[in-house]
Parts: C-alpha cells; sequence; structure tokens
C-alpha cells in the first residue's frame, strides 16, 4: 500500500533519477578506489607548504619576526610564525603558532648554541634534523620552501647533504643571504675544508632544487663580513649539480651583511621566490583553497 | 466577503490540526518570529538571493567537481587535462561563480536595505543601492598589489548574516534621517524635478551610511576579525588531540554542531562540507596506519570529523540536506517547496546545498534549526555505534572534493560496502528526521499566508 502511494507520488522519477546517479558514480568510484589505494600515498596533497629558515650564527629564532611582518604588510598576507628553539640536549622549544588553515607558514628553527665554527655548524645541521623531523611528524607536510641567511644557508646545505631524504618530501626553493660557503677567504681557489668537504658529497643534493643565492656588495668586495668570493665559492657545490642555481648580487642601501634581509630589494626578490612560488604555478591552487573555506 | 473570509478561516484551522503540544508550541513560536521585521527581511532577502544562489552552486559543481584539481570527477576520470580548454572552462566558472554564489551578500544586503526601507517607507532603491556601496567599501582591500579589489571571503554566502545586519541598519538609518516621500510612486513617470526632490529627500542618510561604512572599514580589517574566531576554533580543532576515543568522539560531535549552527546563521563553521582537504592529525594517523596495513580496519582514531562528520554528515551539505531534500519529494504538497527540491537536487548531490539553504530557506528558519542539526548528529552518532561494534570499518583515506555525500563512506573506507550500506541508513535516518518538520513548516505556511490575507483585509 505504501509503495504504490509513492508509485504515484510525481517525484518518483526524481528518486529513481537520484538513484540511478548514484548508482552511475557509484560503480567507477568503487573501480577507481580498488584500482588507487596503492598510490593513495602519493595522492595525499598536504594543503600545507611552509618556509622554513634558518638565521645565521649569533641570532636567536627571533631573527626574522620583522621580515615576517613586512611581507604581512606589505603583500597583505597574513602569513602565520612558529618559532623553534633546538638545545644542546635536543629538546626543542616552540614559540608561535600556526593557524589551522595556514597554508603557507613561516617556521623558523634557531639554535640554543648559535655560535660559529665549521665543527659547530655541522652540531647545528644535526640538531636542525630533529627539529625538521619534529615539524614533518607533526604538520605532515610533503613540500617547503627553505631560506637561510648566512650560516644559516651552510646549515640547509650540510642538511641536504648528510640527513634530507627526498624520496618522501621536497624541497621546492632554497634562497640564502650571504652564505659564506669558502667562510672569510676572497679567492674562490683557495678551498677551505669546509667547501671541500660539501663539494665532495655535493651528488646528494636533490637534482630537482632551485636555488637562489644573494651576495651583497659594499666597494666590490665584500657585504661587510662575507667576500663576495666566499658566497659565490657555492657554485661549485650547486652549478650543474641542481635544476637551477643563480647568484644575485645586491648593492646600494642595506646591502651589509645583517641589514640585508631588510632591504627592499631583498624583500621583492624573497617574496618572489619564497613566498609567491607555489609547486605547481599553473594549479588553480589559490582558487581551490577559497571555494573551499567557504 | 467578510464572511467569505470567516469561513476560510476556520476551514484553514480545521485543516491544521496539531499532533501534539511540542509541534504547536514550535508553529506558534515560529509564527510569532515571521511576525518580527528582521525576520520578515531575511525571508525577503534570501528569496532574492536564491536564483544567484542556485545557479550559482550549478557552477560550482563544474568548478570543484569537474574541472577542481582534487575534484571527484578529475580524479575518477582523468581525461581533461591541464590544457587550453581545461583553461577556458576554468575561467568561464571562475567568472561565473564568483558573480553569482560568490557575491550574494552584496545582493543580500541590497535586500535587506531596501525592504527594511520599504517598510519605513521610505526610498527603497536608494536605500539598496546605498547598502551595496556600503558593503563594498567595509570589503575594500586596502592593497597595493591590486588597486581596486575586495576581500572575496565575506561576499559569498560567508558574509550573509553581516550584510543582512548592515542592510536593515542602512534601512533603519533611512528611516530616522529622511522623510516619507510623498511623491514616490509618481516619480518613475512625473517631471524631472521630483526626481531630484527625491534624491535630496535621501541625500542625508546616503552620505552618512557612507561615511559609517568608511569610518568601519579602516578602523578593522574585516577580513581578520571575521576569520578570526573561526581560527581560534579551528586550531582547537586540529591541535587538541585525544588518546581517549569517547572524548575524541565528544570532540567531533561538538565542533560539527558548532559548524552547522554556523552554517545555519550563514557564516563557517570548523569543518567544510565540500572535501576532507585540510587533514587533521588524527586523520593523518590513520591514512598512514591504513597504508601501512592495506586496511582500514581498527585504524587507531575511530572517530574523527573524516570518519564521522565527512563521512556520514554531510550528505547533501551542511545539516544532510540531502535528507529534506528526499523528505519533501515524498510527502510534501507544497508546490514552492517541491519545486525548490527539484532545482537543488542536482548540485545537494554533490555536497552543495545553497540552493535549498536559501530557497526553503533554511537559514534562521526556527522549524528547521531542529533537524538540521538533529540529522547530522543522528547519522554520526549511528556511524560511531557502527564502527564501535566493528560493522564497518572507519573511513580513512582521502576522499576527492564534491564526492557526492553517500559516497563518501564507501570511497573513505577503499570500496567497504557495509559503509555503503550505513550511508543508505543514514540518509534513511535523515530523512525520518526530516519529514516530521517538512509537515509543520507546511503547516506554518498555511498559517502565515492566512494572516498575511488578514492585514490585507485590516
Amino acid at each position: 500500500m505504501h509503495t504504490r502511494s509513492l508509485r504515484k507520488n510525481r517525484n518518483f522519477k526524481y528518486l529513481v533519477a537520484m538513484l540511478i546517479f548514484f548508482i552511475l558514480l557509484g560503480i567507477p568510484s568503487y573501480i577507481w578506489t580498488k584500482r588507487n589505494v596503492t598510490t593513495l600515498a602519493g595522492r595525499y596533497n598536504s594543503p600545507m607548504s611552509p618556509i622554513i629558515l634558518i638565521p645565521g650564527s649569533s641570532a636567536s629564532a627571533n631573527r626574522f619576526d620583522n621580515l615576517v611582518k613586512t611581507i604581512n604588510t606589505n603583500y597583505g598576507e597574513h602569513h602565520s610564525l612558529l618559532k623553534l628553539t633546538v638545545h644542546t640536549d635536543n629538546k626543542i622549544t616552540y614559540t608561535g603558532s600556526i593557524r589551522a588553515g595556514d597554508t603557507r607558514p613561516f617556521i623558523v628553527v634557531g639554535f640554543s648554541n648559535n655560535n660559529d665554527g665549521y665543527t659547530n655548524i655541522k652540531k647545528q645541521a644535526a640538531w636542525f634534523n630533529i627539529a625538521f623531523n619534529q615539524l614533518k611528524a607533526r604538520y605532515r607536510f610533503n613540500n617547503f620552501n627553505a631560506f637561510g641567511h648566512s650560516n644559516g644557508g651552510l646549515i640547509w646545505t650540510i642538511f641536504l647533504e648528510d640527513y634530507f631524504d627526498d624520496a618522501t618530501i621536497t624541497m621546492n626553493q632554497l634562497l640564502t643571504v650571504g652564505t659564506p660557503y669558502n667562510f672569510e677567504e676572497k679567492s674562490t681557489s683557495n678551498h677551505t675544508q669546509m667547501l671541500n668537504d660539501l663539494i665532495k658529497k655535493k651528488d646528494k643534493i636533490p637534482s630537482s632544487l632551485t636555488y637562489s643565492s644573494i651576495a651583497g656588495t659594499k666597494l666590490y668586495f665584500d657585504d661587510g663580513i662575507v667576500p663576495l668570493g666566499s658566497v659565490d665559492a657555492g657554485k661549485y657545490i650547486y652549478e650543474g649539480n641542481i635544476k637551477h642555481y643563480t647568484l644575485i648580487t645586491l648593492t646600494g642601501d642595506k646591502a651589509e651583511h645583517s641589514d640585508m634581509i631588510s632591504s627592499n630589494q631583498f624583500i621583492t626578490i624573497f617574496h618572489q621566490y619564497i613566498v609567491g612560488n607555489r609547486v605547481d604555478p599553473n594549479s588553480p591552487d589559490s582558487k581551490q583553497s577559497a571555494i573551499a573555506q567557504q | 466577503m467578510v464572511g467569505y473570509y470567516i469561513e476560510y478561516i476556520v476551514g484553514v484551522f480545521m485543516e491544521v490540526k496539531f499532533n501534539n503540544k511540542f509541534e504547536e508550541k514550535l508553529v506558534r513560536g515560529t509564527l510569532w518570529v515571521q511576525k518580527l521585521l528582521f525576520y520578515r527581511v531575511i525571508q525577503r532577502t534570501l528569496l532574492l538571493i536564491f536564483p544567484f544562489a542556485l545557479f550559482g552552486s550549478f557552477v560550482k559543481i563544474v568548478q570543484t567537481v569537474i574541472i577542481g584539481k582534487e575534484g571527484f570527477l578529475t580524479d575518477i576520470f582523468p581525461s581533461l587535462n591541464n590544457d587550453f580548454i581545461y583553461r577556458q572552462i576554468d575561467n568561464i566558472a571562475t567568472g561565473l561563480y564568483n558573480l553569482t554564489l560568490g557575491w550574494v551578500s552584496v545582493i543580500a544586503i541590497f535586500g535587506a536595505a531596501k525592504y527594511t526601507a520599504k517598510y519605513y517607507q521610505r526610498d527603497d532603491q536608494f536605500a539598496g543601492i546605498t547598502g551595496v556601496s556600503c558593503y563594498l567599501i567595509v570589503d575594500y582591500s586596502y592593497s597595493k598589489v591590486m588597486p581596486f579589489s575586495f576581500h572575496p571571503q565575506i561576499l559569498g554566502i560567508r558574509g550573509l548574516l553581516f550584510a543582512i545586519v548592515l542592510g536593515i541598519f542602512i534601512g533603519w538609518l533611512f528611516k530616522k534621517l529622511s522623510r516619507p516621500n510623498p511623491r514616490l510612486e509618481e516619480t518613475s513617470r512625473g517631471p524631472a524635478s521630483s526626481v531630484i526632490e527625491r534624491a535630496f529627500i535621501s541625500l542625508k542618510p546616503i552620505i552618512i551610511s557612507l561615511i559609517l561604512a568608511i569610518i568601519f572599514s579602516i578602523l578593522i580589517n574585516i577580513t581578520y576579525y571575521s576569520e578570526a574566531p573561526g581560527n581560534f576554533i579551528n586550531s582547537l580543532a586540529t591541535e587538541y588531540t585525544s588518546r581517549n576515543n569517547w572524548s575524541q568522539l565528544g570532540k567531533t560531535l561538538i565542533f560539527s554542531i558548532y559548524t552547522i549552527v554556523m552554517s545555519f546563521l550563514g557564516w563557517s563553521g570548523t569543518y567544510s562540507a565540500l572535501g576532507v582537504e585540510k587533514m587533521d592529525v588524527l586523520s593523518t594517523v590513520n591514512l598512514n596506519y591504513a597504508l601501512n596495513k592495506h586496511t582500514a580496519w581498527n585504524a587507531p582514531n575511530p572517530f574523527t570529523s573524516s570518519t564521522l562528520y565527512h563521512a556520514f554528515a554531510t550528505f547533501g551539505g551542511t545539516g544532510s540536506i540531502l535528507g529534506l531534500i528526499i523528505a519533501i519529494l515524498i510527502i510534501s504538497k507544497d508546490k514552492d517547496f517541491q519545486t525548490v527540491a527539484r532545482w537543488a537536487m542536482f548540485p545537494s548531490l554533490f555536497n552543495i546545498g545553497s540552493g535549498v539553504m536559501t530557497g526553503i530557506p533554511i537559514f534562521f528558519n526556527v522549524i528547521f534549526f531542529i533537524p538540521f542539526i538533529l540529522a547530522p548528529i543522528a547519522d554520526m552518532l549511528m556511524a560511531a555505534v557502527a564502527i564501535q561494534l566493528h560493522l564497518m570499518p572507519p573511513s580513512v583515506y582521502p576522499v576527492p572534493i564534491g564526492t557526492p555525500g553517500p559516497l563518501i563512506a564507501f570511497i573513505g573506507t577503499n570500496g567497504s560496502w557495509q559503509a555503503l550500506g550505513f550511508s543508505i541508513v543514514a540518509i534513511v535516518i535523515s530523512v525520518y528526521i526530516y519529514i516530521p518538520f517538512v509537515k509543520m513548516a507546511a503547516k506554518v505556511k498555511i498559517l502565515d499566508n492566512l494572516s498575511l490575507r488578514k492585514e490585507g483585509e485590516d
């Protein structure tokens, strides 16, 4: 009786159409999901692609507070800032937080022992690896951009050569400022021990990486601390080894080693290479996230 | 004539019988609310935006399901790749979407200001246009990169409540600051001088509204504050994790209720009805478990937002709207409800519920508030029980955006037939929850039309 009255209902055909629709879509989705379950790990597209920053020697994790603030105000963006400090006993303290839904947060990793020197930098690379693994486990991103100021660039390079495993995670872009690949050495022909070590293991660096190195100069030779030749020595490690290697020379106002990250020219380059650059520039990613938010 | 109406009224009251005290109270309460100016304005405004929301939701299907990067059909039938045609379709869809469903709040403030002004017998056209200007001023993004741009977040459905409140405020300003135009009816045909007079009558509220809007706009960073409470809740939802399954269940339920209530008010909650893209930590742990063990059974976190809310509580859009549509198609005799249900059915199959939300309307609708919360919660509890009793695996695998609601659990469990079965049970539950309220809504409508007629008689 009940079914008969339902069949008389003028909307019966709509209900049937709905059922047919689900069956029609259900069959291909069943086949698809069965076929895809093995590659599901690859399909997991992490929405978050953080920018990880390492400050130079004698700077703390607060080194980039102003940089992030400037980026946020100049470009009208709302990147959150998370700061980690790795202590000498491998313990990590967190300050700040990543806003939920922020796909491009800044994460700064600093060290309580932030001294200069090759042995120390190697230690810092090991500490960074601990922090990096924690971040990876905590936020589950599968790609990121990197920035290193001064020795921060050395830490990145050592990290890439000694610790990084690019099977599970991709480093899209690396940008460094005044990174002394040859320490205080002016001539690129005199290789320090560190440079030699870095060149030896350069094959470990992921070949898909795009790297831009900025050197500041005042009076043609150095940025007041790091010689141009020392930054330029990075080419022995990266050139021809990765996808793109670019050396940028920055001059003029605020081209000094420590001031550089507040120069307008630098902010523009930083935003262009590190913040604005998505994994795939053709993807309608930004639009997608705007839709999903509604 | 009067005798006829009395007969009619008596007839209708005979027709409307209440099954119990609760129903009577609810219907009477709704009738009372519907008489409020605020509510009348909301209702008319929603009907104004309905066609745009409906068309926009069709475009949104194209945008998210067919050409979206992680869209359902893009994943299932990967034929349309990144080529010229794809981009053209993408551009067309984006344009159409942004100027239909993407800016309904602008249309809403036009309606709200217009109807409020009309109620107070002020110049409604000027009020509406002033409302649009004010809203765009408030939403203006003072950006150096894009010289003439607006924050898209609150132009869409998310800004609805804000737009309506602001619109009513502007209508009220027109009441306070201008006088009724004695020749409002004639101006369209009348001489030019009366048009000028009409403009000057409304000049004061127009200028004051615009100035207030710009002050408001400068003082607050609207996008930041509109997102701030949501962000706070979001961070709670994603960061706080618990080992205990029951507190997990409680947490998922609380955030689901928060999302549903917020959607009811035209705001947005923690969980999006479209897609499970932003996975929380617990879901990621589940996924990793499933990828290692090659099964979804016994995943470590059975009661997350993806296993319960996304998989079972969003059929047809937030609030298990699909249940309402089916309920209307089965039992409703109301022509309007049926038309809306038929038209909004298709987008709703892909979990885009804006058509029904504005067409019925469900936004701010006292009667539908109860099932709107109750149906998803019942579905989630049913799913939780089923998972706890090991009758089905939790859905842990990622699901493409815009996957039709009843297929989410099926795909999310890698094609578990039990999950599909429970999805059907979830539809049945939500239909049964919605049915009595659809009946009540019909009664409210009859009584409401009746009182409108009476007002007309007076």
